[in-house]
């Protein structure tokens, strides 16, 4: 259990996580979401107190990170950035961390083979593709077989069939049990692995509720119509208290399945030319959620014109 | 390894809070080993870092060349000069020359130890296997000077049979039992080791291998050498307060007529106290600082 109150990191003039307190309970993987900048590695970084917070305080299983006898046994983590010298093999990289924490050797090989780096444990870990990076980071992780596994985007670099694995692999080990805090910026990934999920955007804190709640809060519907007599039929729906958006020749319904709103038109005698449901996918509501705490966002190019 | 996760089967996805189906962790099912690790498991794992990068084995095969050979290779070069009385110097001056070149390497080693964990984020993995960062300093500093004094003893001893091989076929050898050639080879390990230090101490407070490297050198060879250039006392006393000059002496059987020194072990004690205030204050900065 990961337990934050109050936790706050300022870098100078910058606020990189403001306030956040979070519960992060075994037996469930939470998926820790925001977009770039939110702030989530920082938070991961203070939860494992190489950062040390501005005010607030983070406890790993009711003590701080650093006052664990043996914090690999405790806390497993996946950082950001490779924390790794190119020049040692991935065997002698392991071979120091299993010594630091008194872990037998036996257990390298354990965690080479889980996640499939046995051929290639001796090569220098400089030559090593990000995916294989990535994978070494998650064995570094599962080295001590801890309780609590912190992943920092974990599918970054990975390809499909990997992507897949760290999936089932974090379901897995919440489903041991363990507590599973996993960092991304894609709701579509989150959709498929979380149970509970922790919004934040410019460090601060927009939803931390179940997957199915967030899905019921966020993810708006409504129903598509179109009809010839398209004004006839919104007239009809309002007066049944539905709410309709008009959109040029279609209306938004929403208040109703699309079942009762054919069932309604059918029985004016109108005519429906569409009639279909329509779900906003959780990438939306999630970019819905954090549209005002986005720094970095993308501006359109106007250069389209000059190449005409 | 009964709960080692497998990436097989995608198991049921379980209720969105731990239900009674979760398996409750058993806190003794972790694997077997040291319950609590303690200082000896951060040795050994700093031993291992040590062993496993190639800076290691170029500094040490560097030192070892660049001490024993050039010392070996001047003594060839002045041995008849030496034996005419025209160099105005003593041969005992000249017996540890090398180190003069194999102190670089002594800086590199120790400012890499340090700064090679920075460039690469490696110090991140470190702090988070290791919490307590005094110990992972302790371990670094205990396993440097230990590696670099053994390194220091052996190439001053192999230094001084070649150097002295040359210098006594011109009859003006110098025996082991003569003043100070003992001292001055223990010395070369000692003065070696804590340069390491020295530099590894640099090597924490700016987190940069070059800047590290350049600011070790400055200090220890070009700022060393130009206080010599300050003029009255005032400035014979800041050259020979300077960690390069200080701590060098107890390396030479006898200094070169050049520059004043301290008396061997009085430099060597002033040396050590340098190093010890800079640790101090690096160690503290690494406490403090976010790794
Ligand atoms: N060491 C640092 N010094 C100064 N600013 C920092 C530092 N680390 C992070 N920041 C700033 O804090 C903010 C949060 O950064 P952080 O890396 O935690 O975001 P993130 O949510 O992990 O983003 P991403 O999804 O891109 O990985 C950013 O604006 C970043 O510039
Ligand atoms: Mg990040």
């Amino acid at each position: 259990m990961i337990v934050a109150r109050g936790l706050t990191k300022t870098y100078g003039p910058k606020t990189a996580v403001d306030h956040l307190s979070f519960t992060v309970e075994p037996g469930r993987v939470t998926g820790f979401l925001g977009p770039n900048g939110a702030g989530k590695s920082t938070t991961m970084r203070m939860i494992l107190g190489l950062d040390r917070p501005t005010s607030g305080s983070v406890t790993v299983n009711g003590r701080s990170y650093a006052a664990s006898p043996a914090p690999l046994r405790e806390v497993g983590a996946l950082l950001e950035a490779r924390a790794l010298h190119p020049g040692r093999s991935a065997r002698d990289h392991l071979r120091w961390l299993a010594a630091s924490n008194g872990i037998p050797r036996a257990r390298i090989d354990e965690v080479l083979d889980l996640v499939g780096l046995e051929a290639v444990a001796d090569q220098r870990v400089g030559r090593f593709s990000l995916g294989m990076g990535q994978r070494l980071g998650i064995a570094v992780a599962l080295l001590g077989d801890p309780p609590v596994v912190v992943l920092d985007e974990p599918v970054n670099g990975l390809d499909p069939e990997g992507i897949r694995w760290v999936r089932r692999l974090a379901r897995e080990l919440a489903g041991q049990g363990r507590t599973v805090l996993v960092s991304s910026h894609l709701m579509s990934e989150m959709a498929l692995t979380a149970d509970h999920l922790i919004v934040v955007g410019r460090g601060r804190m927009l939803a931390d509720c179940s997957m199915s709640q967030f899905i019921a809060d966020h993810a708006a519907s409504y129903v598509r119509v179109r009809s010839p007599r398209s004004a006839e039929v919104e007239t009809l729906l309002r007066q049944h208290g539905l709410d309709v958006d008009r959109h040029d020749d279609e209306l938004r319904v929403q208040g109703l399945d699309a079942a009762g709103i054919g069932e309604l038109v059918g029985r004016a005698g109108l005519h429906l030319h569409e009639l279909t449901l329509v779900q906003s996918s959780l990438e939306d509501a999630f970019m819905t959620l954090t549209a005002d705490s986005v720094e970095y966002a993308a501006h359109p190019t106007e250069t389209a014109g000059a190449l005409r | 390894m009964s709960a080692t996760p497998t990436a097989s089967a995608a198991p049921p996805r379980p209720a969105s809070t731990p239900g009674p189906d979760v398996v409750r962790l058993d806190p003794n099912r972790h694997v077997p080993g040291v319950r609590r690790p303690g200082f000896a498991q951060v040795l050994h794992a700093e031993w291992v870092k040590f062993w496993t990068v190639r800076s290691t084995g170029w500094s040490l095969g560097l030192l070892f060349l660049l001490g024993a050979g050039l010392t070996t290779l001047i003594c060839w070069a002045v041995a008849e000069d030496l034996a005419a009385g025209d160099t105005g110097e003593s041969p005992a001056s000249f017996i540890t020359w090398g180190l003069l070149f194999s102190q670089l390497t002594a800086l590199a080693l120790g400012t890499l130890v340090v700064t090679s964990e920075y460039g690469t984020g490696m110090i991140r993995a470190s702090v988070t296997a290791v919490p307590r960062r005094g110990r992972v300093v302790a371990a670094k500093a205990l396993l440097l000077t230990g590696v670099l004094f053994v390194a220091g003893v052996v190439t001053a001893v192999i230094g001084y049979l070649g150097g002295n091989w040359f210098l006594d076929r011109e009859g003006v050898g110098l025996a082991l039992s003569e003043d100070g050639v003992l001292r001055a080879l223990l010395g070369n390990g000692l003065y070696l080791a804590g340069l390491g230090l020295f530099a590894l101490a640099l090597g924490l407070l700016i987190r940069h291998t070059a800047a590290a490297l350049t600011i070790g050198m400055a200090l220890v060879l070009v700022v060393g050498n130009l206080a010599y250039a300050l003029p009255g006392t005032w400035g014979e006393w800041v050259a020979k307060l300077m960690p390069g000059n200080a701590g060098g002496s107890v390396a030479q059987v006898a200094p070169f007529s050049g520059g004043a020194v301290l008396a061997p072990w009085t430099g060597f004690a002033v040396f050590c106290a340098e190093v010890a205030v800079l640790l101090l204050v690096a160690v503290l900065a690494f406490r403090r600082r976010d790794a």
